[in-house]
């Protein structure tokens, strides 16, 4: 169980100008779930590389228990890295990779082989081991590479996307699989995603990294509710921006005066809010309610995407089809936007 | 006309030439082998060629120096070939320049290679030369024998010189597309470098390591040219000594050669055999 500090990390590879990453700082108390979170080439997997020691820093820290960890191999960090390809050892049984690590550390056979089977078990893979990994699925190989990294009992757990290879429903049970071990083993463990979804759903908390800099490191929720700014808002799915000027407490744009929660902030910028929060079919005691014009009505299964004009302003707001089967393209609708889901992001 | 028609159609001129030329050849060595050699009277098949050729002291002298050159000269050529690979893999400046110095004699031929090992090595060459005139041996001819020598020393060494690029070419594009992760994964496992190398990198380069060093050891062990040239009188090569006997002005000495070449060639498959065997089983364990 260990405390992660990382301190303004940077990477700049050779023959780059741009840095990877950019004075990357978290702090990732013991026993935690933490997502990197991020599009592809935002540096993601290049801070789990060298937190785990197999890329050097161009500068900053990595310590563990407030110890800097720089100079250690890899093989002393005690920080295991499961990749997002899985990369079991295709020439070993399945109980040879799970062993691997122990093997590595001298381990003596016997209590190599009731370790395997342990851990198979814990990942439910009890009659799997004489097996080569061409001969398992998807989600069979990715419990392998779990179990192989759970097995040496890492001080640090690193996830390279663990969920990007397996189909929906072996998401979930992947998902679930990893939080529950990770909170029964209360191993400090750091995920990589390019999913918002994913992030949300697994970790404590999330960091959002873009362009290889730290945008926000919040509590999932807030990432919906209180954007750091634009990108932010739009990486979590944001949809609605509107110009303004707020004083606090209204917000005053092309859609009107709008009421704005407290902590809000004052000055010229940009109203957001989440297309789930539009309330349609509004009556005149809900809050900033305002008449809509429906431009496009598209179905989604479980929900129904709604884009509306306002005055100028396009807005995109997602109902429950049910509450919307009786609105066509072309209709007016009263809608109103709840002030508690508004937030104002700096120009 | 049908697709089999067409593709046989295509082939037939390749194979033709490979069928005339190749199993031609080699059923007409095979005949002789047997003392079946019409031209000078020799019409009743025996295995005379072949008890002349495993009772004679020359031909197993020969196959075990043979078999030595083969055999070192893949063994030392693998695993240079192997580190080689290690170190051309890696970022470094002038990376391009060193790949392309160390791909260069690939292009220069055997025969070239063993005529300047022979300026180079020999007791009357450059280095003994030089030794002379710097006062390290006393006259060029004590310079040690590297060239003609009973251990094959200078054989070995133009082998080594030749094969070490073309093996590590095949090594070094495998390391290349299996990447850096696997050994990550080792040593984020708690493997140290020489554990990750051996338990993982090894592993996975092991069937080009294995196609390439066959090549390696059926081509050295069945060439004539190199040993010819650099190879001392006695014993000789297993192929200098076949082709000795096949040039002999007395051709009732051919099917002796041939079934001395017969003998080469199965002796290289079955020594191929074996150390696929071995080296697959060792490699598993």
């Amino acid at each position: 169980m260990t405390h992660v500090s990382i301190k303004e990390l940077t990477k700049i590879y050779p023959g780059s100008a741009e840095p990877a990453l950019d004075q990357l700082s978290l702090e990732i108390p013991t026993g935690e779930l933490t997502a990197l979170l991020g599009p592809s080439g935002c540096g993601k997997t290049t801070t789990m590389k060298m937190i785990a020691g197999l890329l050097a820093q161009t500068s900053g820290d990595v310590l563990f228990d407030d110890r800097s960890v720089l100079n250690d191999r890899p093989e002393h960090r005690g920080v295991v890295m499961v990749f997002q390809n899985y990369l079991l050892f295709p020439y070993m049984s399945v109980a040879d990779n799970v062993g691997f690590g122990l093997k590595m550390r001298k381990v003596p056979k016997p209590e190599i082989d009731r370790r395997v089977a342990e851990i198979l078990e814990l990942v439910k893979l009890p009659d799997l081991g004489s097996r080569r990994p061409s001969e398992l699925s998807g989600g069979q190989q990715q419990r392998v590479a779990l179990a192989r990294a759970l097995i040496v009992q890492p001080n640090v757990l690193l996830l390279d996307e663990p969920l990007s290879n397996l189909d929906a429903h072996l998401r979930f049970e992947m998902r679930d699989l990893i939080r529950g071990l990770q909170q029964e083993m209360g191993i400090t463990t750091i995920f990589v995603t390019h999913d918002q979804e994913e992030a949300v759903v697994l970790a404590d908390k999330v960091a959002l990294i873009l362009d290889g800099r730290l945008k926000q490191y919040e509590n999932a929720d807030v990432f919906y509710k209180r954007p750091i700014d634009e990108a932010t808002a739009r990486f979590f799915g944001g949809q609605n921006f509107v110009s303004g000027k707020s004083n606090g407490l209204v917000f005053e744009s092309a859609l009107g005066k709008l009421a704005l929660p407290e902590g809000a902030i004052s000055g010229s910028g940009k109203l957001t809010f989440r297309p789930e929060n539009i309330r349609i079919n509004a009556t005149k005691t809900d809050e900033n309610t305002l008449k809509a014009v429906v431009n496009e009505r598209i179905f989604l299964g479980t929900q129904t995407r709604l884009r509306l004009v306002v005055g100028d302003e396009k807005l995109d707001a997602i109902a429950n089809p049910n509450e919307v089967e009786n609105i066509s393209t072309g209709d007016s609708v009263n809608i109103s936007l709840p002030a508690s889901s508004l937030w104002v992001l700096p120009k | 006309m049908s697709d089999r028609l067409k593709i046989a159609l295509l082939l037939a001129p390749a194979l033709s030439i490979i069928g005339i030329l190749f199993f031609g050849g080699l059923l007409i060595g095979f005949m002789r082998s047997f003392n079946y050699m019409p031209v000078i009277g020799l019409t009743d098949p025996d295995l005379s060629a072949y008890a002349a050729v495993f009772t004679s002291k020359e031909f197993y002298l020969s196959f075990l120096l043979t078999f030595h050159i083969a055999f070192t000269s893949t063994v030392l050529s693998s695993i240079l070939a192997i580190g080689a690979a290690l170190l051309l893999r890696r970022t470094f400046i002038g990376r391009s320049l060193i790949n392309f110095l160390f791909q260069l004699n690939l292009t220069v031929p055997h025969l070239v290679g063993a005529i300047g090992m022979l300026y180079l090595f020999s007791q009357s060459g450059s280095f003994a030369r030089l030794g002379a005139e710097w006062n390290l041996i006393s006259k060029p001819s004590d310079f040690p024998a590297m060239v003609f020598d009973p251990y094959a020393i200078g054989i070995i060494l133009q082998y080594i010189w030749k094969e070490v690029p073309f093996i590590g070419v095949i090594i070094l594009a495998n390391m290349q597309s299996l990447g850096e992760d696997y050994e990550s994964v080792a040593r984020s496992l708690g493997a140290n470098k020489w554990q990750a190398f051996i338990h993982v990198l090894m592993p996975l380069i092991f069937p080009g390591v294995l196609s390439a060093s066959i090549i390696v050891f059926a081509f050295t062990f069945g060439a004539y040219e190199i040993p010819a040239i650099l190879g001392a009188s006695y014993p000789k090569a297993l192929p200098v000594l076949a082709y000795q006997k096949y040039t002999d002005v007395d051709l009732a000495a051919r099917p002796e050669a041939m079934a001395m070449a017969i003998v080469i060639a199965l002796l290289s498959a079955l020594m191929i055999y074996f150390y696929v065997r071995y080296t697959r089983r060792r490699i598993r364990s």
